[in-house]
């Protein structure tokens, strides 16, 4: 009886083996195909990472954030003193234009009553926060604490006070992902404010510039120009900021962000009206 | 002691995979090497587990870490996943070799499996996913590589006793 009941132990747990082996190849083959097809699988699995694993990793990598925020505050408390200098004269010059600028908001109020022109062309769909970010390894992601229950949803554009960080990539019930502009494998169609040159921008592999691939009739925006998305693509909506001409070279040009791209901790949802 | 009893090597190395696959998918604005350091442990584990602790509950493990490191770093199932499995068929195929090799020559194709991970997974999420492949990102993760490879081997050598 020994030997028959060995061999049975030894064929079934081999069965289970091969079996476990072919199921998760065919499994993962099927995945990397739904992937590209877009299936409900796949989002049903990105929505499981966003709400489960995202919050375990974090949770985990927690003692590295507390040790990554105590540098931060290290760091803070020693320039504090040479930061106040920096203030006191920044509040001097904001005074002088903040003056300056009363003068022109009253000045554009009475032209825009006479031109009868609308404020902006945006809709605010949603303020969310950052929960997490993936932009070290791979692609430039940010994930959101609002989802499509908040009407978010794909193509979206990104902004804060500072001009457009991104688009909305994928959404889930409660969580969104933005690519960021400084992402390699995000183009946005732009325009220099002077001069009206179109191009299309897409981040440079060191996460701080943003590099032109194409540029219309090859003329290149001057130096210190002023970059708004142009709104051909559709996906932007139109004038808003981007950059400035940080770099000009013979066949491509380099602008720098006015989006802080290291500290971004609320995101507005926009969209065109 | 009864502790350590409770935690084998087995158990270990897998709670390592999930700490450094937690730390890499967070992104530390003031520490961005941290995140790459904790990408290469995670992938010296995971082939120093299969090098040293094969078993076929490991095709879990690749599907779940390739599944997860696909969505969260590249919003893709892809690259990650393929790898992880293709490696791990390519240490059965080659495993009657790799026994007769020498600690040395072993240390060598460690490293060397090592850094080809990196370049085949840029080279995957290039060609499934049209991502720019980043030969700055290869380096960089090389180079690291290069620093904690020696630590890191020897921490786990210790762990697995």
């Amino acid at each position: 009886m020994a030997p028959k009941f060995q061999i049975k132990v030894f064929q079934l747990s081999r069965f289970v083996k091969n079996f476990t082996i072919i199921s998760v190849v065919t499994l993962s083959f099927l995945l990397v195909f739904f992937s590209k097809t877009d299936y409900y699988l796949i989002s049903g699995i990105k929505n499981l990472s966003s709400s489960v694993i995202i919050p375990i990793t974090r949770f985990i990598s927690a003692p590295v954030n507390v040790f990554s925020n105590f540098i931060d505050e290290y760091k803070q408390f020693r320039s504090l003193k040479f930061e106040n200098k920096i203030l006191q004269e920044e509040i001097i010059r904001l005074k002088k234009w903040q003056t300056l600028a009363i003068q022109n908001s009253r000045e554009n109020k009475v032209l825009k009553k006479l031109l009868n022109a609308t404020d902006n062309n945006l809709i605010l769909v949603k303020t969310a926060s950052l929960i997490n970010r993936n932009d070290t390894i791979y692609s430039k992601l940010i994930n959101l604490n609002a989802g499509y229950e908040d009407n978010i949803k794909i193509n979206m554009s990104a902004i804060n006070e500072r001009g457009l960080i991104g688009k909305v990539i994928d959404t889930t019930s409660n969580n969104s992902r933005l690519i960021l502009l400084t992402d390699p494998n995000l183009s946005i169609s732009v325009k220099s404010i002077s001069d009206g040159i179109f191009s299309l921008l897409s981040g440079s592999g060191d996460g701080k510039y943003l590099v032109s691939s194409f540029v219309k009739e090859n003329k290149m925006p001057r130096l210190g120009d002023i970059v708004v998305t142009s709104g051909t693509a559709q996906i932007f909506p139109v004038d808003l900021l981007v950059g400035k001409v940080a770099k000009v070279e013979k066949n491509r040009f380099f602008v720098l962000p006015f989006v802080d791209f290291k500290n971004i901790d609320y995101v507005q949802i926009v969209t065109s009206k | 002691m009864e502790f350590s009893k409770f935690f084998n090597s087995t158990i270990k190395l897998n709670i390592i995979l999930i700490i450094s696959f937690s730390i890499s998918v967070n992104s530390f604005i003031l520490l961005p090497n941290i995140n790459n350091s904790f990408y290469v442990l995670f992938h010296l584990t995971y082939i120093y587990i299969i090098f040293y602790h094969y078993h076929y509950y490991l095709y879990i493990v690749a599907l779940i870490f390739g599944i997860l490191f696909d969505i969260l770093l590249l919003n893709n199932i892809g690259a990650h996943i393929i790898t992880f499995l293709s490696l791990l068929m390519l240490f059965v195929l080659l495993r009657k070799y790799l026994i007769r090799l020498s600690s040395f020559q072993i240390i060598v194709i460690y490293f060397i499996t090592l850094v080809v991970l990196f370049f085949i997974e840029q080279f995957l999420a290039n060609l499934i996913h049209n991502y720019k492949f980043n030969m700055s990102s290869i380096y960089n993760l090389t180079l690291i590589a290069l620093i904690i490879f020696i630590p890191s081997v020897f921490l786990l050598i210790k762990l697995d006793k």
